[in-house]
């Protein structure tokens, strides 16, 4: 057990000294200023990450077990999970390739678990990419 | 490094050496470019004239594949200049590496707006923003009508392959490369090599034709700059890269960039450029761009993360890769999976 503060508390501290202190002192140099708010960015990313990642692998791992038709259980250790999910994308990518998932209904399920992972890796990396589809989505619904 | 002030100094002796006179620099400031560029403002005075330039230099690490030559890109943009597109009058190159350290080419500056964020959302640019649809589309079609046979540096598809078989030979390369197992890449380029159209006209391509790279005054449409992708390939293909979402800078129920719609855009195109454009061979180069950024998000990130680039903003670019793919599995779904 590690003392406080935790690893996400930790990453949000390194963000709000960058934002607060940092930041401002970097108006006139447009480059330098543009690279902090990429790395205040990318800690905002990891600390998302921090709290989302065990949710998304398995959450991963259950729809490529659906996709197929396989009951492995996803090893305990997070690391050794992520070796695995990354294996068997692997493996996804050749059938792809090779057209096992040409075919109805193959090619809907692969599609939604597509889908799901490409929305789960921007949970992390921009919600407000996801926020802004949606906002989008509905105003187009509403005026149809 | 070098200082600003030898920077400076080896600035102004080249310009006097060019222009056979005294020149003084009176102001030089950077300018925003893109991952592998350095841009400066300079803006000089001489006995003769008072002028504004831009002066465009190699990054010493910059790896991209299918950059051309500052050599190339100047002799691009002036025969680009001679054609009447609008683009910034070409000015020197120079290729000696001891004058900067690396190659550059230097050109005259344009006023205007050419950061995307600021084209799609500035209110003294509303009425640019209603005229660049069509005048994006005249561009265009002059832009394609250059001669391809004064350039053959440019890259092109390999013989006996369509633009598009050549795209999908260049992604499929470039994940083995980068050694990317991403199910939702390998489906889109299944996908497109399911749904290739027939044939496709070869012309001359800016090769990076999009919001972010005009220069916009209140008058609309006043420089077309960053040609250093230039290629040879479908008109097509350039009809949908502006349309990518990712060039929307956050207006992105405007599919023209986040400044318009698409259809006077190609509408105006057609009358310009005298072809037909079947938008369904559009919207499958719009699918087909958003898989080669996905790809080339990642080999950016790459650059960070194998190729020695220590860079934030290139390590970042790897988790932006997903917008792409998400875009892109949208427009299939529109399509028909």
């Amino acid at each position: 057990m590690y003392d406080r503060p935790t690893l996400s508390e930790l990453l949000d501290a390194v963000r709000a000294h960058l934002e607060e202190n940092i930041i401002p002192l970097l108006k006139d140099d447009r480059k330098l200023y543009y690279q902090t708010l990429v790395a205040v960015n990318a800690l905002r990313i990891a600390g998302r990450e921090l709290t989302m990642n065990a949710l998304h692998l398995q959450d991963e791992w259950a729809r490529l077990n659906f996709l197929q038709n396989s009951a492995d259980s996803i090893p305990a250790d997070d690391d050794e999970a992520r070796a695995a999910l990354a294996e068997r994308s692997r493996r996804l990518c050749e059938d792809i390739a090779a057209g096992s998932y040409d075919q109805y209904p193959r090619k809907a399920a692969l599609f939604e678990h597509l889908l799901a992972t490409a929305v789960e890796q921007l949970q992390v990396a921009n919600p407000r990419f996801l926020q802004i589809l949606a906002l989008e989505d509905s105003e187009r619904e509403r005026r149809r | 490094m070098r200082t600003p002030t030898d920077f400076r100094q080896r600035i102004t002796e080249y310009l006097e050496a060019v222009t056979g006179g005294v020149v003084e620099i009176k102001s030089l400031q950077p300018l925003a470019g893109g991952a592998s560029r350095d841009t400066w403002l300079i803006h000089i005075h001489t006995p003769a004239v008072d002028e504004r330039l831009v002066l465009r230099r190699d990054l010493p690490t910059s790896i991209m594949d299918s950059a051309l030559e500052r050599d190339q890109e100047f002799a691009i943009m002036s025969a680009a200049h001679v054609a009447g597109v609008r683009v910034p009058q070409p000015r020197w190159f120079c290729s000696e590496p001891h004058i900067l350290g690396e190659p550059f080419l230097i050109y005259n500056y344009i006023e205007g707006v050419s950061i995307g964020a600021e084209v799609v959302s500035l209110p003294e640019l509303a009425e640019a923003r209603r005229r660049l649809p069509e005048q994006m589309g005249e561009q265009l079609a002059r832009i394609h009508r250059l001669n391809p046979a004064l350039f053959d540096f440019l890259p092109r598809p390999r013989p006996g392959y369509s633009p598009a078989q050549e795209a999908v030979l260049q992604t499929r390369a470039a994940l083995i490369r980068l050694g990317v197992h991403n199910p939702a890449l390998a489906f889109g380029l299944r996908w497109i090599e399911r749904h290739l159209p027939e044939g496709g006209e070869v012309v001359f391509l800016h090769g990076d034709f999009r919001v972010g790279n005009f220069i916009v005054s209140e008058e609309g449409l006043s420089g077309i700059v960053d040609w250093e992708f230039s290629r040879l390939g479908d008109p097509c293909e350039e009809l949908a890269w502006p349309c990518l979402r990712d060039w929307r800078y956050g207006s992105g129920h405007l599919r023209l960039g986040g400044i318009g719609e698409r259809e006077p855009f190609i509408r105006a195109y057609e009358r310009a450029s005298g072809r037909r454009i079947n938008r369904k061979v559009v919207d499958f180069w719009e699918i087909l761009g958003n898989l080669r950024w996905a790809v080339t998000a990642l080999a950016q990130a790459n650059r960070h993360l194998a190729l020695g680039e220590t860079s934030v903003e290139l390590a970042s670019l790897g988790r932006r890769s997903a917008e792409m793919q998400l875009e892109m599995l949208r427009l299939i779904a529109e399509q028909g999976v």
